[in-house]
């Protein structure tokens, strides 16, 4: 097997391009699927059930189905059958927000519940609203219990952005299997294609470590 | 809105359903090889000493860090051409998803094998039993049962990670259902009815596991 690495260092640029795209897309599905999850967080928990069941079906519904199929179905689906015309990209972030916005709903909810009762009474008894107590004590200490496992989620975030390639969306994956058609430097192509995924989620997965060590959470 | 139509589906129903059926192998072996690499790598990580720990930590790592995606098409088309012949589609795709999901099997073990107390090695130990009996008899099973809900979650993504294959033409359902949505231009129903079977498969392996989980956790207390 001779190796010819210049193929890579020749479309270095569109490696560039295509690693931004990755990491662009990851932060807008994240930015949206925080508020998402807490929404879904909060109707789950709702205790009228006509709010609660829908998202319970919602989450554990787009929890148990591939995120590939998710984003095929939401590609193929909306435009054709109900007259939604969306970009590639906004397909894609449609199918990635869905997802991602269902696991962090459970990861905002064991937050939540993981918050003794008692400092409910207690803000009550002072006299706060439930929607106060809500908003300054409970959301503030969930919110840094659940930040190793928002992490973690960002990290698969991070890696099943690759899936939209299969739309057509010009993310890593995308540009490196189109060079490798176009090159036929199948191995050059493919093995740097996964160091460049490598060199970008290493330091982040160490850091989901050091989150988990920092944070964890002592009863 | 178009009409909903059944007979794409009923009119292919026994290749989907072979198709299916390759989806349940390739979760199943890719499992086995995932709970293959999960025991032997979470074992050395956790007794095997210093240097083993950071060679395959350094596995379980980069695997944390490289897209399913990118780990099948490397596998099946790069891989080849280091070992000199082609892997058919389904070796590749076994081989791609376990060696992926292996890295998440092997945590989840050291977790369970590090959650059984330190005296019950020694005490193992000091009965004359040798390490591997010590862990075959005594720690792996207590840790088994506790790890039974992280396996559960797993065994799900294992199935959800099989749908990734299709990118390299595994014949399994979502492939399939691409090839029956493109012959009969029919793709509303025949991705619905793809994802109602996924979520058929997936949501009772989940609360199947829990169930399981409730009869038999007290045996992993210790």
């Amino acid at each position: 097997m001779n190796l010819d690495w210049s193929v890579v260092w020749n479309n270095l640029p569109r490696f560039w391009d295509g690693a931004l795209m990755t990491i662009w897309l990851s932060i807008a599905t994240m930015v949206l699927a925080i508020p998402g999850g807490l929404i879904l967080a909060f109707m789950r928990l709702s205790r009228m059930r006509l709010v609660a069941k829908p998202a319970t079906a919602f989450v554990e519904f787009f929890r148990a189905t591939p995120l590939i199929l998710q984003i095929y179905w939401v590609y193929y689906v909306l435009p054709a059958y109900f007259d939604v015309q969306l970009s590639q990209m906004a397909t894609a972030i449609l199918g990635l927000v869905c997802n991602i916005s269902s696991f962090n709903s459970e990861t905002f909810r064991a937050g939540i519940i993981s918050i003794r009762l008692g400092q409910w009474n207690a803000g009550r008894a002072i006299g706060m609203t439930d929607a106060q107590v809500m908003g300054r004590i409970v959301l503030p200490q969930a919110l840094m219990r659940v930040l190793p496992a928002l992490a973690s989620t960002w990290v698969s975030l991070f890696k099943d952005t690759s899936l939209v390639s299969i739309i057509s969306v010009a993310d890593l994956s995308y540009v490196s299997l189109k060079i490798r058609t176009e090159s036929f430097r199948i191995f050059e192509v493919l093995t740097a294609m996964a160091a460049i995924y490598w060199l970008m989620g290493y330091p982040q997965a160490k850091l989901v470590d050091w989150l988990h060590r920092r944070y964890k959470v002592a009863e | 809105m178009p009409s909903i139509v059944l007979w794409p589906i009923t009119g292919s129903w026994q290749f989907l359903l072979q198709a299916l059926w390759t989806t349940i192998v390739l979760s199943v072996l890719s499992m086995v090889l995932a709970f293959a690499i999960g025991v032997v790598v979470g074992a050395l990580r956790t007794y095997g000493g210093r240097v083993l720990d950071l060679a395959l930590g350094f596995y379980v790592d980069s695997m944390r860090a490289i897209p399913v995606l990118v780990v099948l098409v490397w596998t099946f088309f790069a891989f080849p051409l280091v070992i000199g012949h082609s892997l058919n589609v389904l070796t590749a795709g076994v081989i791609g998803l376990g060696v992926h999901l292996g890295a998440y099997m092997a945590e989840t073990i050291r977790a369970g094998l590090t959650s059984v107390r330190r005296g019950q090695m020694w005490a193992a130990l000091a009965l004359g039993m040798s390490r591997i009996q010590a862990i075959r008899t005594i720690i792996l099973p207590q840790a088994l049962i506790r790890m039974l809900p992280a396996l559960g979650s797993l065994f799900v993504f294992a199935v959800k990670d099989s749908a990734i294959a299709s990118v390299i033409a595994v014949p399994e359902l979502l492939r399939q259902t691409q090839v029956v949505a493109g012959n009969s231009f029919r793709p509303f129903e025949l991705y619905t009815a793809a994802m109602l079977a996924y979520f058929l498969l997936c949501f009772p392996i989940a609360r199947g596991v829990d169930r399981i989980y409730r009869r038999l956790a007290h045996l992993g207390s210790s």
